[in-house]
């Protein structure tokens, strides 16, 4: 069977974790800890080591969901995660502080995926704020990776058509960048994250 | 607004104490945290060749995924979590009552039942050390 394994990440807060719960076709196994920071995401628990879902696309393909915690003290989850991941579907909430260079920064330390697969940004909680301009982050990677493409869509993390439509923009960035490779008959990128 | 375990004075002092106990217990501990459930470090005692920070981040993560396993195969509550290497064990064990983990690193000097015994026996006495007023 084909499988395409998929990363869920971003910052703590940007809705990750009720991301895989819209999308997933069986229960989603959670590993949540009651939350001591209540500064930078004022709810009741967070995710400390992985969710994980699953969609089953047809009889002979499968997408498997990680998502990962978003503080970076659980960055060795990133790692161990991101071997197997052909693409991180990036989930930035638009209410946040700086959210922006955040998103610049989360698309650096994934950038062994892009390479290898692709990224996409979904910016959640966009109708919170006064602005959330897609431009404004398309326009900011864009000055900061000049050769990168990455598309960005503001999404609500608990919609299951709205995180459907996301992941399908990450897979077909995915599949047309292997059929690239394999047409000119080179192989992706690997590797885990980028060095820092 | 209610403090967090790993900033909280009461937790510290305690956890300082209780950790110092299963020093004595356990000659081979080499390294013991306190940790939140979601990771941060409380207090630490013994060696101080690890990370403290990265050392609770892991604990938690590790506590974590066994639980969801114990869940995920309907076997109840994960009672403990062990990993055992070649050159020594972890053993973690939650303090009842608070969202927290004891890990303790012990070299191979320990039995695994030994330093299970040590561990549980410390996240007891935590218990009822943070009873006290």
């Amino acid at each position: 069977m084909a499988e395409h394994v998929i990363l869920f990440a971003g910052p703590m807060g940007a809705g990750k974790t009720s991301a895989i719960r819209a999308l997933s076709e069986i229960d989603v196994v959670s590993t949540e800890a009651a939350n001591s920071d209540r500064t930078v995401a004022d709810k009741p628990t967070t995710t400390v080591a992985l969710d994980y879902g699953e969609i089953g696309i047809n009889e002979a393909e499968k997408v498997r969901l990680y998502g990962v915690p978003g503080q970076r003290r659980f960055d060795f989850m990133w790692t161990i995660l991101a071997e197997r991941a052909e693409g991180v579907l990036l989930l930035v909430n638009a209410d946040a502080d700086n959210p922006v260079e955040t998103a610049i920064e989360y698309v650096k330390e994934f950038f062994a995926l892009y390479e290898r697969g692709g990224i996409v940004i979904g910016l959640t909680r966009a109708d919170l704020v006064p602005r959330a301009l897609i431009e404004e982050y398309a326009n900011a990677l864009a000055d900061e990776m000049p050769d990168v493409m990455i598309p960005v869509l503001t999404v609500d993390a608990r919609s299951q058509e709205e995180m459907m439509t996301l992941l399908m923009t990450l897979i077909a960035n995915i599949e047309l960048k292997q059929a690239v490779a394999d047409s000119i008959g080179v192989g992706v990128g690997s590797g885990g994250r980028r060095a820092r | 607004m209610t403090l967090a375990p790993h900033l909280d004075s009461k937790y510290i002092v305690r956890g300082e104490l209780a950790l110092g106990g299963l020093r004595d217990l356990a000659p081979s501990l080499r390294y013991a945290s306190l940790l939140t459930e979601d990771g941060f470090s409380v207090v630490s005692v013994a060696g101080n060749e690890f990370d403290s920070n990265r050392f609770a981040s892991m604990a938690s993560s590790t506590q974590a995924l066994a639980d969801a396993v114990a869940r995920e195969l309907q076997l109840g509550d994960n009672e403990f979590v062990i990993v055992a290497a070649e050159e020594g064990h972890v053993v973690q064990v939650r303090v009842q009552g608070h969202p927290l983990v004891l890990a303790a690193l012990f070299t191979d000097r320990e039995t695994i039942g030994g330093s299970l015994t040590a561990a549980r026996r410390t996240a007891r006495r935590l218990t009822t050390l943070l009873m006290a007023k």
